[in-house]
């Protein structure tokens, strides 16, 4: 044997293992997605009869729809992530901005405060958050599930450190040309920043699209509630145990994040690559 | 495709650019000590000196890019020091050409006139007219990362010229191009500014480029400006040592007064300098003689730089390349009429010099003040 490193015909353990841990690990992510799917496409007499002929059939899909108000519910949801998207990314440009353009007296201690929300879990302030919602009148409405969420300290310092990644001289030459300070972040440092915009969207869509337990807490109407409180309460309300009917629902509740990400899939990688966001 | 007149808005027609007493502190340092200076309507200015000197810090100064410490910047009779950049009515081109990667060379060129609403159609007009003067016509719809350095470059001068404001500042705009591409550039930018009657204040440490562009010539040390002059005048008649040891390739040869005893000059002379151009070998004329021995030659086709040692100093001699193989020792003299005086503080002493080059004194004085 020579000692020259040749990596496609000398066998690799390690390289083994990799490729086995990884197909474990997916495996593993996939299985209850597939038995989702399995369950949800079949009559409920082949929840656990695994044979390649099963009849297929769009049923389940149908009952699930009409058992409980999704049409509302993802009205809701819809409305909800939307809602906190754009709060976000307004309040967090401006405030990036701020940080990363001005001099200004406590600059340090507010941003210090701001990297400190990261560190809290937001479940520590579930009841904190549901007194102050009631003193504002809010509890159950679709503002509710997203106000906490507005000021996100995670969008401030991702935007920030994209900011200052930004060219003085660009600024510099934005200025002499004549561009306010609004006009600044609007023309140079929003479309420069594109790209954490874009993943720091995607993030924060997917979270808002599946967080759970501060909206059971905050809602009690069908028409504040969003897809997933809909979901675990008709899962739970409906008491029959019907596998087919409930992993069809999921399905149907899932389904738009999933095609969204199968749809743009590659700009989302470019775009996490690009902002630095793992 | 030469426009060759072109109209300013009334009021800062024939505006001069007056800094008066600014100064620049900065929480660590003193970038700037009240710096007076007048820089003419219509006039290429350069502002030269080597790097840390101040001289990017006064560009920003006059942008609006910083605020002085104290002092006044007028523009014409309007104060202008207190105004955003937006309404000092100039406009700038980086060293890095500042150009917006996210948007295509049109839209850089018209990125001003965007901002402040300018008509459509008239945008429309002014940059047809400016890209075939930049010969930029067939690169409208490219990003700035599909261009070359060079054409870069003319996408930022592109952009300060569609704005046809009367004041030009640049910022060091040539140091990143190849030197071929510079020596084009500058002639280039050069021919712009005299065509277009810009108002041009240009920072630079590349002393070429200060004396084949500038009409007048800032030379600034240390927060301080040495000297303003023409750079005919600047090479004949430097104001300070620092000012003849800075300027020329190689530059003046300052010599202490006591390594020449023979030499008849002032009495509170401390330092001769002469050019190396002008110490003439083992040639009769008027001025004293010296003696020197031949340190080092430096051959470089068409002269050769001579190094040699006289009592207690160096002394640099540039010769034609033909001249033939040097003696261990030459014998120099060192004519009159090159002397240049300088006194223990570093100022320009009267000189046997200036008789050489007269109206150089009067002319100096009348701007500096």
């Amino acid at each position: 044997m020579t000692t020259h490193v040749r990596p496609h015909s000398a066998f690799q353990p390690d390289r083994l293992l990799f490729v086995i841990g990884a197909w474990l690990l997916a495996l593993i992510w996939i299985l209850p997605l597939a038995y989702a799917i399995w369950t949800a496409f079949h009559p409920s007499a082949y929840e656990t009869r695994f044979t390649l002929l099963a009849p297929l059939t769009l049923e389940n899909f149908q009952r699930a729809w009409n058992a409980a108000p999704f049409a509302r519910y993802f009205l809701n949801t819809i409305l909800l992530v939307t809602m906190v998207l754009t709060a976000q990314i307004v309040l967090c440009s401006l405030a990036a901005f701020a940080f990363a353009r001005f001099e200004f007296p406590g600059k340090n201690i507010l941003f210090a405060l701001v990297l400190i929300q990261l560190l809290v879990m937001p479940d520590v302030l579930l009841v904190r958050n549901y007194a102050t919602m009631r003193t504002l009148g809010l509890v159950d409405t679709i503002l509710a599930i997203g106000l906490p969420y507005f000021a996100s300290g995670f969008a401030i310092f991702l935007l920030r450190q994209t900011f200052k990644t930004i060219p003085r001289e660009l600024d510099d030459a934005a200025r002499v040309e004549g561009c306010s300070w609004l006009g600044l972040l609007w023309r140079v440092y929003i479309p420069l920043a594109r790209p954490t915009m874009l993943a720091f969207g995607l993030v924060s869509v997917s979270h808002h699209w599946n967080n759970f337990i501060w909206p059971l807490i905050i809602t009690s109407s069908v028409e504040t509630r969003p897809l997933t409180v809909g979901l675990s309460i008709f899962a739970t309300t409906d008491s029959g145990i019907e596998w087919s009917i409930i992993t069809a629902a999921t399905l149907i509740t899932s389904a738009p994040l999933l095609i969204g990400f199968l749809l743009f899939q590659r700009q989302f990688v470019q775009s996490f690559m690009r902002a630095g966001v793992k | 495709m030469i426009r060759t007149q072109r109209t300013f808005p009334a009021d800062t027609t024939g505006a001069d650019l007056r800094l008066s007493g600014l100064c620049k502190t900065f929480a660590t340092s003193t970038a700037l000590h009240d710096i007076n200076v007048t820089l003419p309507q219509g006039q290429f200015s350069v502002l030269l000196g080597p790097s840390g000197c101040g001289k990017s810090t006064l560009l920003r100064l006059i942008a609006g890019l910083e605020n002085p410490t104290s002092g006044k910047i007028h523009l014409g009779d309007a104060r202008i020091d207190q105004l955003p950049p937006k309404a000092r009515n100039l406009s700038m081109v980086f060293q890095s050409y500042a150009l917006f990667p996210h948007l295509d060379v049109a839209e850089n060129i018209l990125f001003g006139l965007s901002v402040r609403g300018t008509p459509k159609a008239d945008r429309a007009a002014r940059l047809h007219k400016v890209a075939a003067m930049m010969g930029l016509s067939d690169l409208l719809a490219r990003k700035p990362a599909a261009l070359s350095g060079g054409q870069q470059q003319r996408v930022a001068l592109a952009r300060a010229v569609i704005s046809e404001r009367p004041v030009c500042l640049m910022d060091e705009p040539l140091s990143n191009l190849d030197a071929k591409l510079r020596a084009e550039m500058r002639v280039e930018i050069r021919a712009l500014q005299q065509r277009l009657g810009l108002t041009m204040v240009y920072v630079t440490h590349d002393q070429v480029e200060a004396m084949t562009m500038a009409d007048r010539i800032v030379v600034m040390h240390a927060g301080r400006i040495e000297q303003v002059a023409s750079p005919r005048d600047l090479y004949a008649q430097p104001a300070t040592m620092f000012v003849a040891g800075f300027i020329g390739t190689p530059p003046m040869n300052l010599i202490p007064r006591n390594a020449l005893p023979g030499l008849d000059a002032p009495a509170n002379a401390t330092t001769i300098g002469i050019r190396p151009e002008d110490v003439t070998p083992l040639e009769s004329g008027a001025g004293p003689q010296v003696t020197a021995r031949v340190m080092a030659v430096e051959y470089l086709g068409a002269d050769q730089l001579v190094t040699l040692a006289i009592e207690g100093a160096t002394l640099l001699l540039r010769l034609t390349g033909r001249a033939g193989a040097l003696p261990a020792t030459l014998d120099l003299r060192l004519p009159q009429l090159a002397l240049h005086f300088f006194d223990a503080a570093g100022h320009r002493l009267p000189s046997p010099s200036d008789l050489s080059h007269p109206q150089a004194q009067e002319h100096d004085n009348d701007q500096y003040a």
